[in-house]
């Protein structure tokens, strides 16, 4: 059931602060954006920018102060938790930095795990497609401790696209593997989006994986600073060199551990 | 250190309730049970203290061997007794007041004014022969006093309270089937109370009659019981100085030697409180459940909190904190938990017993012991406490302090040790018990005849065994969670596709907790099914033997357990109206096998019981005609023990006590005798102070003459009554061999071949068995025989049913203190649960954050737990069943003989077990799924 409607999800005025009057924090200042159905846009933006709060809101994990999210015109910001799991079976996939896989599953149950919570009927063709876009034909009845971060990552991914949701959020997909694995992923995720139109929306801190997306927004202090289209790895380094201190240079990988509020 | 300790339980407090709760209930129990033995002693102490109140006592000087055998001697009987005779020196010792050899009846039934038979809590009924003269101390009359004659009668106030009589009323006591009507002459009350016990008081002379009608020697006492005082009692010093000047006077031939009241009080004392001493092991098992339970809550609860204190464990290490001192900081707040909570055990367990005793009271067994705990128990309960914290919580508190900086700022759990090496002790250790048991069903099963086997005895395989097998299934349980998970999980699995299969896998994560968590169920389950079985078997055993081997439409019983039926009573019974064949049940306990290894019981009954009543099914020989014929008919059980057949000749003898006419006339010729010199004597005296002039000392001396004579006369001839002890043996031939597991263990003989022995006073009527003649109505017959056992009060007429019944309500009341115990230790299993659940979902969090970002409802994620509870608590249960059941199984066939001929298995009850482990399992789960659900599904999914 192909959807006509070009804005698969859209913010309206989103505000969000943390902590009590005294120590208030604005992790959104009053955003709005709209994300284009069949595209794969990465949000970027320093550590406290406010990017990964913008896409918890944008997938129901997180309630804005104010201010309105809509995934396929559905109002995810007033939802309750039985509306919001409706949502997350049918209109919403994720994929997590750290893959969170179910570890006492095989690599098969954990990629028809969403379809069976939701009594979906399970599509074979699908299925068999999926996994060898991934390559993982020959891993599949593999626990996730028998498979390489890479992999795991894969089979999170194949896990997302098996329930074929409006939007997939990914949240540093790439942040927990090394540059091969990383370029696999990406790979997967860009094809998803050209071969099969699967909207996708990804945050990230690192330019070479925004450089994968067709759509590049810019996060800094809670608000959008940039929003480019097909940017090349250069146009996004660029971007970053004129807003950090040029002395500096552009923005490194943050370390892994440090935690981002 | 120490701050951060006690900054951190107050932070976790809410996570330490369950553990409080869990240490407080084993510390409970284990107060509980340390002090509901005091209360005990302190009751027995109490009861000596004004049962046993003399200042002296005098008993036999010679020690006597005792059988090794018998368990339940009595704790007076091991010096010779010594005669009555004596009393008349000890009496003339200074400073003697009184001395007298109380006597007793313990076989009498009194009736309330309705005119119905008074029944006890287990309490005894008793008569004590006291009065003016020999009175009993600490008696303090409330109204009226000492009975003066035969006719009266003083009661307990506790004892006329419950029977609804005062003073000046006719009450009537049964004594040897025979009503006799009393005036209450006074009712008392002593300082301790006696547990429900019907006390009466009658005249000495009485009791002593009634003993010697009963063929009982009451010339010679264990004790002669000595006051120095009329009111007051004598102090411990003041005691030894009675005793001595006692000892002094009293003649050597009399084998006799007086000690201090206190001595012999608390000798009696420790005795009966060592018997009552098997109470507090059966508490402590549970206690000791309860304690496994708690302290594995609590190494749960602290694994919990280290784990999400791990940052900052990791950050105090990395700013220089020693691991010690880490290691500190966990475990002060061990030891607050644990002073917390047998804080509250202690406070608990005293409750309880509060309850116990007001429970105990109100149902008519009055205490007065005091359920307070002593010092002694409330420093156990702190320690122990205490202790099972500090044991719980050091694992946790090691991996507090040794886990690496840089890993504990991760989150990982780390992989559990493989538990094949545990599954393989524990499964040789079961099979081993298994042996054990395998041994000891061979064994009764007769299939195999090794002496050793039977020199330890069934007590001991079946013991040894199941110590084997419990713990070996401890410790064999984690390796067979995995697997049995598989098998729970196929009925979840094919209901609930997905949460059954996340439950089932889940289930094999952490195989150590798991099997811990289900071996406090499994433990309880165990016990209460093997009861269970063996209870079952019971009530099926004998249902049947009623059903398959009486024919008798009515049985005959005695409604108190001291009294037999009186021969009155059976001779009533067989001349009313429709009454065909019948036979009582003459137990005959002076009868003795002189040449058989064990006691053996020998019985008098009518053929008509062999082929009629109850007909045997199979024999060797012929029963019914042997034992008129004077021969014997032996249980197939005891001539298999003592290896007896048809043809062997046996020496059966009674030791028979009756009343000595000869010397009886003897000893009141001897007093009148006497008190005639005496008179004489005195008259003389009066005569030559006549002749002296002194008239008013002669008047004196008349007087005394005459009192002396007046007292003569006074006196009760019952004194002189001398019992003489005839010892009488016949051999007799074993002419059947009888099979029927009703005859199984006794010896029977013919009344004509009894009345050889022993007299027919000295036989004791347990049973009646009464058919209705050919044509008579059935119905009918029941009427007039309760007619006619009426005025006997204490034989109770019952139908084939309400004979049945009447053995299986016995059975019912036993097992539901057991299930009283059940109960707790349920309650401790779902704190467990709970506790495990609530564990492993703090593990999962990030999992269960995942599983409800891709579209798990919370109904699934609750559905998950709850599957996870059940196949857990349905895993211990199921275990425990299986041990438990086949414990009965093999206690069944081990005690076959002794009546457990049939196997039943109480299947309902077992399946209730089940459905009561799903219900526990599920209700166990509501709590930690809660707690998983409150969780934000951002905070378990958020990239660090």
């Amino acid at each position: 059931m192909p959807k006509t409607d070009p804005i698969v999800a859209r913010a309206v005025d989103l505000y969000k602060t943390y902590g009590d009057t005294d120590s208030q924090v604005t992790a959104l200042d009053h955003v709005s954006v709209d994300f284009r159905r069949g595209e794969l846009t990465a949000i970027m933006g320093p550590s406290g920018s406010g990017k990964s709060t913008l896409m918890h809101c944008m997938a129901g994990l997180d309630v804005p102060t104010s201010g309105e999210v809509l995934v396929e015109d559905l109002e995810v910001s007033s939802m309750n938790q039985k509306q919001l799991t409706q949502l997350r079976r049918k209109e919403i996939g994720f994929i997590f930095q750290s893959f969170n896989l179910v570890p006492t599953l095989t690599a098969e149950e954990n990629i028809l795990l969403p379809l069976q919570i939701a009594h979906r009927p399970i599509d074979r063709d699908w299925f068999d497609k999926v996994v060898s876009v991934v390559g993982l034909e020959n891993r599949l009845d593999h626990r996730p401790s028998q498979l390489s971060g890479g992999q795991q990552q894969r089979v999170a991914c194949a896990r997302a696209m098996m329930e074929r949701p409006s939007v997939i959020f990914a949240d540093e997909p790439t942040g927990n593997l090394d540059s091969r694995s990383s370029r696999e992923v990406l790979g997967f995720l860009r094809q998803c989006v050209r071969d099969y139109g699967q909207s996708i929306v990804m945050v990230t801190h690192d330019p070479r994986a925004a450089s994968f997306a067709g759509r590049v927004l810019v996060l800094s202090d809670g608000s959008i600073t940039q929003d480019m289209d097909h940017p090349t790895y250069d146009d996004i380094l660029a971007v970053f060199a004129e807003h950090d201190d040029p002395d500096n240079g552009p923005v490194d990988v943050e370390p892994v551990t440090t935690k981002e509020d | 250190m120490f701050r951060i300790g006690l900054r951190d339980t107050r932070a976790h407090f809410r996570r330490f309730i369950m553990s409080i709760i869990a240490i407080a209930l084993g510390v409970a129990f284990v107060v509980g049970s340390f002090c509901f033995r005091e209360m005990l002693n302190d009751q027995v102490a109490q009861m000596m203290g004004s049962n046993s109140d003399a200042d002296v006592y005098v008993r036999g000087a010679t020690e006597q061997k005792q059988d090794g055998e018998d368990g339940f001697a009595e704790y007076n009987s091991t010096y010779n007794e010594i005669s009555t005779d004596v009393i008349a020196d000890i009496e003339k010792v200074d400073g003697v007041v009184s001395a007298d050899a109380t006597h007793q009846l313990s076989n009498v039934v009194l009736l309330d004014h309705n005119g119905d038979a008074m029944a006890t809590v287990g309490a005894p009924t008793l008569v004590i022969g006291v009065d003016e003269q020999d009175p009993w101390r600490s008696a303090h009359f409330v109204s009226g006093g000492y009975p003066q004659t035969d006719d009266e009668i003083a009661l307990l106030e506790d004892t006329a309270g419950k029977a609804g009589l005062k003073t000046g009323d006719t009450a009537k006591i049964v004594v040897d089937g025979e009503a006799h009507e009393k005036t209450v002459s006074g009712v008392f009350t002593s300082p301790s109370t006696q547990l429900g016990a019907i006390l009466i008081l009658a005249p000495p002379s009485f009791v002593e009659h009634t003993l010697q009608q009963e063929g009982e020697d009451t010339s010679s006492v264990q004790f002669i019981g000595v006051y120095g005082d009329k009111s007051t009692p004598l102090d411990a010093e003041a005691q030894q100085r009675l005793a001595d000047r006692i000892n002094k006077e009293l003649p050597k031939s009399a084998d006799a030697h007086a000690v201090t009241g206190d001595s012999v009080r608390d000798d009696a004392t420790k005795s009966i409180q060592d018997q009552l001493g098997f109470i507090q092991p059966l508490i402590l098992i549970f206690a000791a459940i309860a304690l496994f339970v708690g302290a594995f809550i609590i190494a749960n609860t602290f694994t919990m909190i280290v784990r999400e204190s791990m940052r900052g464990y990791a950050l105090l290490r990395s700013v220089g904190a020693s691991p010690l001192q880490v290691f500190a900081s966990v475990l002060v707040q061990a030891v607050i938990l644990g002073l917390v909570g047998s804080g509250i055990g202690v406070l608990l367990g005293w409750g309880l017993l509060e309850l116990i005793a007001k429970g105990m009271t109100s149902s008519g067994m009055p205490l007065s012991g005091s359920p307070a705990p002593s010092a002694t128990d409330v420093v156990i309960g702190l320690i122990v406490g205490v202790v099972v914290t500090i044991v719980g919580a050091t694992l946790p508190a090691k991996t507090a302090a040794t886990a690496p900086p840089i890993q504990a700022m991760n989150e990982t759990v780390n992989p559990e040790k493989p538990v094949r090496t545990r599954g393989w002790i524990g499964a040789a250790m079961v099979v081993v018990g298994a042996a054990w048991w395998t041994l000891c069903y061979l064994d009764a099963d007769k299939r195999v005849d090794w002496a050793w086997l039977k020199d330890l005895g069934s007590g001991w395989t079946l013991g040894l065994g199941a110590a084997f097998i419990i713990i070996g299934a401890i410790v064999c349980a984690p390796a067979f969670v995995a697997p049995s998970a598989k098998v729970l999980g196929w009925i979840p699995e094919k209901l609930f596709p997905v949460t059954g299969k996340l439950a089932t896998r889940n289930i094999g994560r952490a195989k150590r907790r798991t099997a811990n968590t289900a071996a406090a169920l499994f433990v309880g389950i165990a016990i209460v099914s093997c009861l269970g079985v063996v209870a079952s078997s019971m009530k099926t055993s004998v249902s049947n033997l009623v059903d398959n081997n009486v024919n008798a439409d009515y049985v005959a019983m005695t409604a108190s357990m001291t009294q037999p039926i009186s021969t009155k009573a059976v001779d009533a019974i067989e001349k009313t109206e429709g009454v065909g064949a019948s036979s009582a049940v003459y137990m005959l306990p002076t009868v003795k096998v002189t040449n058989a290894a064990k006691d053996v019981m020998t019985a008098a009954v009518k053929s008509d019981l062999l082929t009629r009543l109850a007909p045997i099914e199979k024999q060797d020989g012929d029963a019914a005609t042997v034992i008129v014929d004077g021969q014997v008919a032996v249980g197939r059980m005891v001539a298999d023990d003592e290896h007896w057949k048809i043809g062997d000749v046996i020496d059966l003898e009674s030791e028979n006590t009756s009343v000595d006419e000869a010397a009886t006339k003897q000893a009141s010729e001897a007093y009148r005798k006497k008190i005639e010199e005496q008179a004489t004597a005195l008259q003389r005296e009066a005569q030559s102070l006549a002749a002296a002039g002194d008239a008013a000392g002669a008047q004196a001396k008349a007087r005394q003459a005459e009192d002396v004579v007046r007292q003569g006369q006074d006196v009760d001839p019952k004194q002189f009554v001398r019992t003489k002890t005839e010892t009488k043996t016949a051999k007799v031939t074993i002419g059947a061999i009888i099979d029927d597991a009703l005859y199984a263990d006794s010896i029977f003989v013919s009344l004509p071949t009894a009345e050889k022995l022993t007299d027919e006073d000295m036989m004791m009527i347990t049973q009646m068995y009464v058919q209705a003649k050919p044509g008579a109505d059935v119905a009918k017959l029941g009427e007039d025989l309760k007619k006619t056992a009426k005025p006997f009060y204490t034989v109770s007429i019952l139908t084939r049913d309400e004979f049945k019944s009447s053995m299986s309500s016995m059975i019912d009341s036993m097992l539901a203190i057991i299930y009283a115990l059940l109960a707790l230790s349920i309650v401790i299993a779902i704190f467990g649960i709970v506790n495990t659940l609530a564990l492993n979902v703090s593990e999962r969090t990030k999992e269960i954050g995942l599983l409800r970002a891709i579209g798990t409802s919370n109904g699934q994620v609750r559905g998950m737990l709850a599957i996870e509870a059940v196949i857990l608590s349905v895993f211990g249960t199921l275990v425990g069943i299986v041990v438990g059941v086949a414990a009965g199984v093999v206690i069944r066939v081990a005690y076959e003989e002794q009546g457990l001929t049939t196997l039943t298995i109480p299947w309902g009850q077992l399946v209730l077990f089940l459905v009561v482990a799903i219900v526990v399992g599920l209700v166990a789960s509501i709590s930690p799924a809660h707690r998983a659900l409150k969780q934000p599904v951002l905070d378990a999914v958020a990239s660090e």
